[in-house]
């Protein structure tokens, strides 16, 4: 089971389900932590392909990501933060100002 | 026994994933996102990335899980605020149905790499120094210009966290 | 033999119509001109035609060859030639010897007739035009050159029937003219299409035609020349397609004089002559054509007897003189036929310039139960109209006895008892109702006290020239029993198919018949009308007077469902269908990009759902190729 399919199954799982919750969920904080899932699944993928090639470099491209979804969750949370403020609201729907009205 | 580990981790990890898709609650939510990394941690181990798993445990669960749930508590949400999502179950399950065919396809081709060893490296591999050796000699431009996205991202929240002043303009 | 004189004969009068076309322009648009100028233009070009065509006939009298102009290949396609090619055999000279002379008398008389009018230059201009699309009918070597002519003389019809064209009424009976004539057209193209492919495609100029006519099959002939009969039937005013000729009498007299009488209307027969090899080959149309003839001549006579308005009288003796003609052409009598149109051209535009006369002298009064006493006030027209009368009554010596007999008797001697019964009915009416239109007009005592204006030189100068071919006329081919020299006949006889060969005693006894049924229409009109109290006029009711309401019938049958079925395209296929689907295509447009406009909805994550949506297709896709390698 600990064979290149195997962490690859794993790693593509994590990933769907963080699309899943993208796509399916409307409260703005799990979208937050779905995508931080799909992340996981990425690096986990990477760190995968590094012991199978036994180069450093996936492991590199690994560290990167994650001082990536450190940045972005400082932001993103400040951003969820401002919007509550002003919509009162955690529903996704609600923020719908990009919309150009039909007739 | 490696083996059974590995299972038992990837259980935890998909479950966690699992339960933060469901649930309503967002705590429940960020309590499985918790599991599901501190999983994904001793899957690292397992792939001999020991640094790797040092820090996904330090950054990931210890720093990025606690400001999301110090942001849920601050926020003060109530049962009221959450929004109602009548459709959950039908959208995720088009979107299960969605990414079947992108799964098929990765670990198709996956599939046909050949064969490989997997089993853990004792030394020579995963460690700080061969993980240093590494990022400051080839990988040293992207290590400094993540240093300045970090720096962007420090200055960013801090802005963005400003008290605003009125203008007049409404949000409603 | 070629000549380059015969394109000077359409030409000149061409020329003068343009040359008056421009001259009234300029003189609407700048300063006016005197008349004299158009008049002078209108009437010298027909006549320099006439020299013209006199010169090419008396060298055709000499013996010399048939003369041919070849002007320039119009289309060359496979097996169709078409070149612009006239031709001046001696059918075609005799026809454009008398086209041209009584149409530059009809141009002298109408210089007096229209003297005053508005658009004086611009009727000659539309006469000269007539008068050169006749001669290109007249003189054309194939089939395609004379439908230019024959085109052109009913454009020109038109143009003048409703040259009044703020009335109404006129440009409604020009619009009847020229469609009933379209109706005829249609005819006609479609016989010489028939005609060229039944001859295997060899030529379409007459003389290709006339060398190759035996390589068509039978039924094709009886088919071209019964459609190009058709075509003749329009022109030339005979049943069913007649109806526009009386209606046409709303233009001015000398039109109907030209045009109604003396040339356009002949253009049938001189077409029927012209495809003579064709007629003779299949008799039965023949035989139709002849039938035809024979019951327009006694249906028109008929309706004439109770006409009142003197020019519509005078239209359906044209139409019953017409059915005359055919009835020799139709029995292959042709020099026949073609001597009454001859005779018949200088009476009937004598009649009609007479009545024309008339009323002008009355100033426009045309109901000849509101005309006075004229023999005394109008001297020369009463003289000029009397020997009119008594000539297309066919009483000798005048010309349209000879003409007459000449049709009856070959009908008799064809065996066709019923076409001479008929034509000897129709004679005496002729003489009845053309003789009740003289006693009314100029006998009938107690008439009317009406202002007289003065009649013009040019008006009676024509009259009397006409009057003394009306008269003369007949012994351009006084037949040989009476040691005549039969002119014409021999003249024509290349084209005749069956020769009048009788015994004398017959000839004398139809003669006699003749005679005798054409005084008793006089003497019967006599009896009813010499003394006629015009105060009391003829009731306006019944079958006859109402022209057997024949064209309330075609307006029931035709013009009205032609005018539903055009409402109907206007209002419903045109709004609804057409603009319908086209619109349901635009809206259909507009209602899709609405639906479409929908997944914009400013969602972030429809949009992230869509770009799965995209990602997890490519994938399953190139998964397919994947596992098919």
């Amino acid at each position: 089971m600990t064979s290149l399919t195997g962490y690859a199954a794993v790693s593509m799982i994590l990933f769907s389900l963080g699309a899943i919750g993208v796509v399916s969920r409307r409260n703005v904080f799990i979208i937050y932590m779905s995508i931080e899932l799909m992340l996981n699944g990425i690096n986990l993928f990477l760190v995968t392909f590094a012991r199978y090639h036994f180069n450093m470099d996936g492991q590199i491209l690994s560290i990167m990501v994650i001082a990536i979804a450190a940045a972005e969750a400082a932001i993103f949370l400040s951003v969820i933060i401002l919007l509550f403020k002003t919509k009162k609201s955690l529903d996704t729907n609600v923020f719908t100002e990009l919309k150009q009205e039909t007739e | 026994m490696i083996d059974f580990v590995f299972l038992a981790l990837s259980f935890f990890a998909v479950g966690g994933g699992v339960a933060m898709l469901i649930n309503n609650n967002p705590i429940y939510c960020a309590l499985g996102l918790l599991i599901s990394v501190l999983s994904v941690a001793g899957l690292f181990a397992l792939l001999s990335a020991t640094f790797m798993f040092m820090v996904q445990i330090i950054v990931y669960a210890g720093a990025i899980m606690t400001i999301i749930l110090f942001i849920l508590m601050f926020l003060n949400i109530k049962e009221e605020d959450l929004p109602h999502e009548p459709k959950k179950n039908i959208l995720i399950t088009m979107g299960v149905i969605l990414m079947i065919p992108i799964n098929l396809l990765i670990l198709e081709g996956v599939a046909r790499l050949p064969d490989s060893d997997m089993s853990i490296v004792e030394e020579g591999f995963g460690g700080i120094k061969e993980l240093g050796m590494k990022l400051y000699t080839e990988w040293l431009l992207p290590f400094e210009l993540i240093s300045i996205l970090l720096l962007v991202a420090l200055i960013g929240a801090v802005v963005l966290a400003k008290k605003r002043e009125k203008r007049g303009t409404s949000y409603d | 033999m070629h000549t380059p004189y015969l394109i000077w004969i359409i030409l000149i009068p061409l020329l003068g119509a343009l040359l008056n076309a421009g001259f009234y322009i300029y003189h609407i648009k700048f300063k006016k001109l005197p008349e004299k100028l158009f008049a002078i233009i209108g009437t010298v070009t027909p006549f320099i035609a006439f020299l013209f065509t006199l010169n090419l006939f008396f060298k055709l009298n000499d013996g010399s060859e048939n003369f041919e102009q070849f002007l320039f290949q119009w289309l060359d396609v496979d097996n169709l030639s078409i070149e612009m090619k006239l031709l001046g055999d001696k059918l075609a000279i005799f026809m454009a010897m008398f086209v041209t002379f009584v149409g530059w008398l009809i141009h002298i008389y109408a210089v007096g007739y229209m003297k005053g009018d508005d658009g004086f230059g611009k009727f000659f201009a539309y006469f000269n035009l007539f008068l050169a699309s006749m001669l290109i009918l007249v003189l054309a070597d194939n089939p395609v050159i004379l439908f230019i002519g024959w085109e052109g003389v009913g454009v020109c019809s038109y143009l003048l029937i409703s040259f009044h064209y703020t009335d109404g009424d006129n440009v409604m009976a020009g619009n009847k003219a020229f469609i009933v004539n379209r109706v005829g057209d249609l005819g006609f193209i479609l016989g010489v299409i028939t005609l060229f492919f039944a001859l295997d495609k060899t030529g379409i100029s007459f003389g290709d035609m006339q060398a190759n006519i035996s390589i068509a099959s039978n039924d094709l002939l009886i088919l071209s020349g019964f459609l190009l009969f058709v075509g003749a039937m329009g022109k030339s005013a005979q049943v069913p397609l007649y109806v526009w000729l009386p209606d046409a009498m709303a233009g001015p007299t000398p039109i109907s004089a030209l045009i109604h009488a003396a040339t356009m209307v002949t253009a049938g027969i001189y077409m029927v002559a012209r495809f003579h090899f064709l007629y003779s080959s299949v008799e039965e149309i023949g035989l139709f054509i002849a039938y035809i003839g024979a019951i327009s001549a006694v249906f028109a006579a008929i309706i004439a007897t109770r006409q009142q308005d003197i020019k519509k009288i005078l239209a359906y003796s044209t139409m019953s003189q017409l059915g005359y003609m055919f009835i020799g052409v139709g029995l292959g009598f042709y020099s026949s036929g073609l001597f009454h149109v001859f005779t018949h051209a200088f009476f009937k535009a004598m009649l009609f310039m007479g009545a024309g006369g008339v009323i002008l002298a009355l100033h426009h009064e045309q109901n000849i139960f509101k005309m006075a006493q004229h023999r005394k006030r109008l001297p020369i027209i009463s003289a000029t109209f009397l020997i009119g009368v008594i000539a297309i009554s066919g009483i000798p010596p005048f010309s349209g006895f000879f003409s007459k007999d000449a049709i009856l008797a070959a009908a008799f001697q064809q065996g066709e008892y019923l076409i001479w019964g008929v034509g000897m009915f129709t004679a005496f009416l002729t003489a009845f109702y053309m003789f009740r239109l003289y006693f009314v007009v100029f006998v009938a005592p107690n008439g009317h006290e009406k202002e007289y204006s003065y009649t013009d030189k040019t008006i009676t100068f024509p009259l009397m020239i006409l009057a003394v071919g009306a008269i003369f006329a007949g012994f351009l081919n006084f037949p040989a029993i009476f040691g005549g020299s039969a002119f014409v006949d021999t003249w024509l006889a290349e084209l005749n198919s069956v020769k009048l060969h009788m015994s004398h005693a017959t000839e004398y006894a139809l003669m006699f018949a003749s005679i005798a049924v054409a005084v008793a229409g006089i003497y019967v009109a006599y009896k009813k009308y010499a003394n006629y109290d015009v105060y009391k006029p003829e009731s306006e009711e019944g079958l006859i007077a109402n022209k057997f309401y024949v064209d309330e019938v075609y307006d029931k049958l035709f013009v009205q469902s032609i005018k539903r079925l055009s409402r109907y395209f206007d209002e419903t296929v045109d709004t609804k269908y057409i603009d319908g689907t086209l619109m349901l295509a635009c809206k259909g447009f507009i209602s899709f990009g609405k639906k479409l406009a929908i997944i914009q909805n400013a969602n972030v994550r429809y949009y992230a759902f869509y770009m799965l949506a995209g990602i997890s297709a490519t994938s399953m896709y190139i998964y397919i190729t994947l596992i098919g390698q």
